[in-house]
Parts: structure tokens; C-alpha cells; sequence
């Protein structure tokens, strides 16, 4: 079957959630939340999930408007926001959670709040939430983008919103946080950083994809090992999972569309959504 | 009368009845209040209330959330706010938000931005009634340098590891919608609720909205849904449809049309006044009528049940 580039990327993110750790919905990451969904109807059905204010959620449909309605109704606890965040996030639990970045540099620093100078802003953008405590104290970290360009892959970010210091396993021993790497994953390639001293390197490219193309499209440094793997591709059962059931309405290509094809594609959505609730009866 | 004759008049004339109309509001809030917002991403927040501040013109506002959306930025489109702080501000798959991103490209407002947790915590600390609460360290983050009112580095006494402590932030109100409240103010959750419970004891003060008032009876029932006890507020606002058009779990879910109405709106500076004139000038009552026709009320309850839990490969 055929894969978008979105569906391989959903794959690849799905396969670090575990029963491990608390995987966690984070702010408006559609993606991310299809991984999420996927492991949870996979390899992961204990993975302990939390989105919204619902604790240990069942996986749900995908959707602009009752996303939320669906956590809590299959969720084994109802927590408020600094019950989850204080016990999971700052308590040690956090397995896995992506952000989705406007800039991240060779250091690992990312922005969710200015593109240009902070006082002076040629963008504002709408912040990183708990993003910056996120990045710093969970075992996994994922930073995905919609394109791999130089524009995001920058060399210096404008603004460090948050960004994950120390990396290497031993200072993050003995500081009391979880060990683990930080991923890049993008369109072309799955990049991770997991020490210090070292920047990114490539940890696959996906299929057709050239290294150069990457290395060119990225504003730091990268290595490669010698025989660079590639990415696995979704097979039959996750296409269908994620197209059939986890996300009908196509919720995860949101971060590939420039800003038109975006606002046709909301338009589409809600036409559907619409018409799906105008169909139910009166509950 | 001054605020605090009010809140003290519905005390003493009506005992535990803290029940106020929402025409009231702005009595409660006075001009270049410090408010506490409830609600977050685009779910619950007291939109009936923002609307009520409004049709006031309350202004020169301090708004103070973890993650806003439309509440924030039609304020600030209202040219009723001063000052955000702040750790989100987004109106999600609808853009940026256009009135708080033009504000804050033109130096219209002025903001705090402190990462999320953080923020939390200073709600926390408030709670408490202590000035700080320390929290792990923020690995590269800029804000802990460029917030110093904030955020500051401190040595635990005991191991001498470096932590932050994170500053007290107490509203002068935290406005809050919930699903029902007593006369006596406490507040019933069936759904979502943000870090309400935790707003509501950092604040000196709080107004709650409510789908709906309910007797004391009806609270005593089911208890352990009772996340604000009434001690803690001071007035009672019954506004059906309250977090219009933003989510209000169980009872509707996302009125992503007004949503992209108003997105629309609020990134046309053409078309921005005749939508801030509307909400201006007609009641709560014409609100309701007029954006939630028959089919929108009933499309958007049905929301709240369409969306399906999932069963998967072998389960």
C-alpha cells in the first residue's frame, strides 16, 4: 500500500511508546497524537496515556471538535492540569511527548515563541506551554517538522523557548532525570542527539531519500555512519489502523499544508464533522 | 459602591447566597484588574464572562493564563488588555491568534511569557501563601535569564543542587466557568477543568459562571465531583453556553464554525469592527440566539458524544 510521508513519520514516533513511562498529549501536535493512538492499537495496548484531564485514556478518533470529549469519556482518572503535570512531567514519570517547533538548532535548543528579535518580533508565535519542563525532564523527546529546511533547522534559534541540558546519561544520572535521546524527525530523515559532546547525527533516511539532500537542507552540522539504515515503512495494518479508525478526517497532514491548503482542508473537515453530528440522534 | 461593598453587600444581605447576574460582572472587576483565567487550549474558558467584561469596556486588564486562546486574543482585539502573562496563546488548527500577535509585533501590550509549568507553579505558590516554590531547572531555556522577576537560581539546602524558584503570582480575581455550582459557590466538574481547582485558591478573589445553579442537595449527591467548595468563592454567575464558543465536556464540544468565524474576523481589520460592535451591543440572551440556532445547539452536543473511542489489533 502506498504511505504518505506523514503516516511513515506517525510509524517511526509510535514505536518509542511503551508501557514503560506516561506518554502524554502535548499542545496541538496532531501527529504526534496519531503515534500515540497507533501504539495504543498495536504493539503498546498498556502504554499508560494521558490528554486533556484524562488520565490512562483509551485511544480515540482523531477530530477538530470532540478529540477531547472522547479522552475524557474513556479515561480511568480525571485529573486537573498540575495534578498530571506535577507527578508526571516534573515527577519523573514522562516516557514520551513530541513538540513541534518552529526552529531547532545543532544543540538541541528549539522555539515555540518568536521568529526574529524577542523584544521586537517579526512573529509572534503562540509559546511552548510546558514545553521547555517537558523537553528538560522526560526519558524520550520527539521534535518533528512538517518540511526540512534550513528555515527550521537553523543554526542558532531565535529564542530558546526550552531545550534538553545535559543529554549525556551520567549528569542526567546524577541531576535525578531520565536518560534518554532527543529525535529530530522530519520528511527526509530521523536525526538523534544523545550526548553532549556530540550534535545530531542521522539516524536513518527514509526511502529514496539522499544524504546530501539532507545535510544541504540543515543548518548545523550532522554525521552519518558509514552504512546509514533506512527508515522502516508503515505496513498494511497501521495504514489502515491510522486511515480507518485512528484518524478518518486526516487530522495528522495539518502540519504538511501551507496556510490555503490548510484553510480548504479545515473547511473540509468541519463539513465532514458537521454532518456526521447533524446524523446522530438526540442523545 | 466599590468592589469589595459588593461582594461584601451579597454576603451579608443574602447569607450563603453568592448568586450574582452576569450584568453584575463588571462590578466585581473593577479596571486593571490582575485576572486569573480558567479554562485551556480551547476548552473552557469563560468566554460568557469575557463577552460580559466587554459590553462593560472593563479595561486595562492584566490576563494571566497557562494556555489561552480565543479568550485572550479577543481582549486584546477589544482593546480592553494591557498586560499577558502567559505560557501559550493559540488558536490551534484556526492560525495564530491575529489581535494578541499584532499587539505583541507592535509593542500594543506588554507580556510575560514564562515556560508552562512554571506558571502553574506560580499559581501554586500562591495557593500557599508562601512567595516562592522551587522547581527543577530548565536546561536551556532562555526565560529563567530573561524573566529575573520570575524565575531565580537557588541551591537546595540540603544536596546544594541548583533549582529555580518561581514567584507567587496571586490574581486580584480568577474568573472560571463550571458545569454547576450551588448558591453557596461550590463548583461541580463532569468535564474538563484545566488547573481551575488550583486557580481558585491562588486568587483574592473568584467568580465562577456556571451552566447551570443547582440546590445544595443536588452537590451533596455526588460530592466527589465538587472541585471548589464555596468557601473559596465569592460570587455565583448561572451563563448556559458559558464556554462558547469553546468547549464545555460533557455538554458540547467545539463550535469550530463560530471558531473560524471569528478567526476570520479578528485577521480582517475590515471586517473586526462590525464582529466587536455585535458583541458590544447585544445581551447575552441575543448572543445564544443569534450563533446558537436549533441545528448549531444541537450539532454541537452531539459533538461531544460523536468522537469514538478505539479498540485495536487483537484487543
Amino acid at each position: 500500500m502506498n504511505y504518505r510521508i506523514d503516516e511513515l513519520m506517525i510509524c517511526r514516533i509510535a514505536r518509542e511508546v511503551d508501557a514503560s513511562g506516561v506518554t502524554v498529549l502535548g499542545s496541538f501536535t496532531p501527529l504526534a497524537y496519531a503515534s500515540y493512538m497507533l501504539a495504543k492499537l498495536t504493539h503498546a495496548p498498556d502504554a499508560p496515556l494521558i490528554g486533556y484531564n484524562a488520565i490512562g485514556m483509551s485511544p480515540i478518533e482523531l477530530s477538530l471538535t470532540s478529540a477531547e470529549a472522547a479522552a475524557y469519556r474513556g479515561a480511568a482518572a480525571h485529573w486537573t492540569f498540575i495534578e498530571n503535570t506535577q507527578s508526571v512531567h516534573l515527577g519523573g514519570r514522562g516516557l514520551v511527548e513530541c513538540v513541534s517547533p518552529a526552529q531547532m538548532d545543532g544543540t538541541g535548543a528549539f522555539n515555540t515563541s518568536v521568529i526574529g528579535p524577542y523584544d521586537h518580533p517579526k512573529v509572534r508565535l503562540p509559546g511552548g506551554t510546558g514545553s521547555p519542563e517537558v523537553v528538560q525532564n522526560y526519558e524520550k523527546i520527539i521534535a518533528y517538522f512538517g518540511s526540512h529546511s534550513t528555515r527550521g533547522l537553523v543554526d542558532k534559534v531565535d529564542f530558546a523557548t526550552g531545550g534538553r541540558f545535559p543529554v549525556s546519561p551520567e549528569p542526567r544520572r546524577r541531576r535525578n532525570l531520565l536518560v534518554g535521546p532527543v529525535w529530530i524527525i522530519t520528511p527526509l530523515a530521523v536525526l538523534i542527539k544523545d550526548t553532549d559532546e556530540a550534535g545530531f547525527r542521522i539516524e536513518s533516511l527514509h526511502p529514496g531519500v539522499e544524504l546530501e539532500t539532507v545535510v544541504s537542507n540543515t543548518g548545523f552540522p550532522l554525521t552519518a555512519p558509514d552504512e546509514i539504515p533506512e527508515t522502516t515503512v508503515p505496513t498494511e495494518t497501521q495504514l489502515q489502523l491510522l486511515r480507518e479508525q485512528i484518524d478518518p478526517f486526516g487530522t495528522s497532514q495539518f502540519d504538511f499544508l501551507d496556510a490555503r491548503a490548510r484553510a480548504e482542508y479545515i473547511d473540509d473537515i468541519m463539513g465532514r464533522e458537521w454532518a456526521r453530528a447533524a446524523a446522530m440522534p438526540d442523545g | 459602591m466599590g468592589t469589595d461593598e459588593v461582594v461584601n453587600a451579597v454576603r451579608s444581605s443574602r447569607g450563603v447566597n453568592k448568586v450574582v447576574a452576569l450584568e453584575q460582572l463588571g462590578e466585581l472587576v473593577p479596571s486593571g484588574s490582575l485576572i486569573g483565567l480558567g479554562g485551556a487550549w480551547l476548552s473552557n474558558h469563560p468566554m460568557a464572562a469575557m463577552r460580559q467584561l466587554l459590553r462593560d469596556g472593563v479595561g486595562d486588564l492584566h490576563l494571566a493564563e497557562t494556555m489561552g486562546s480565543m479568550d485572550i486574543d479577543m481582549m486584546v482585539g477589544a482593546g480592553l488588555v494591557s498586560k499577558v502573562t502567559f505560557s501559550m496563546v493559540s488558536l490551534e488548527a484556526f492560525g495564530l491568534p491575529p489581535h494578541f500577535r499584532r499587539a505583541v509585533q507592535g509593542g500594543a501590550i506588554e507580556i510575560t511569557e514564562l515556560s508552562g509549568l512554571a506558571l502553574n507553579t506560580a499559581f501554586e505558590a500562591a495557593s500557599r501563601n508562601i512567595p516562592f516554590l522551587p522547581m527543577a531547572s530548565l536546561g536551556l531555556s532562555e526565560f529563567p535569564a530573561r524573566q529575573p522577576e520570575w524565575y531565580a537560581k537557588i541551591d537546595d539546602p540540603f544536596t546544594g543542587i541548583d533549582l529555580l524558584a518561581i514567584k507567587a503570582l496571586v490574581p486580584d480575581v480568577a474568573i472560571l466557568h463550571v458545569r454547576r455550582a450551588s448558591p453557596a459557590g461550590d463548583c461541580q466538574y463532569d468535564g474538563p477543568m484545566a488547573i481551575d481547582p488550583e486557580m481558585s485558591r491562588s486568587a483574592k478573589r473568584v467568580v465562577v459562571t456556571c451552566e447551570e445553579i443547582v440546590s445544595a442537595d443536588v452537590i451533596q449527591a455526588c460530592p466527589q465531583m465538587t472541585k471548589i467548595p464555596g468557601f473559596l468563592v465569592d460570587a455565583v454567575i448561572e451563563a448556559p453556553f458559558g464556554a462558547h464558543p469553546l468547549t464545555h465536556v460533557p455538554l458540547y464540544g467545539l463550535d469550530a464554525w463560530e471558531l473560524r468565524d471569528y478567526a476570520a474576523s479578528a485577521a480582517d481589520p475590515e471586517a473586526w469592527p462590525t464582529y466587536l460592535n455585535r458583541l458590544r451591543t447585544e445581551s447575552e440572551d441575543q448572543y445564544r440566539e443569534r450563533v446558537l440556532p436549533p441545528d448549531r445547539r444541537r450539532v454541537i452536543r452531539n459533538l461531544a458524544r460523536a468522537g469514538k473511542t478505539l479498540s485495536g489489533v487483537g484487543q
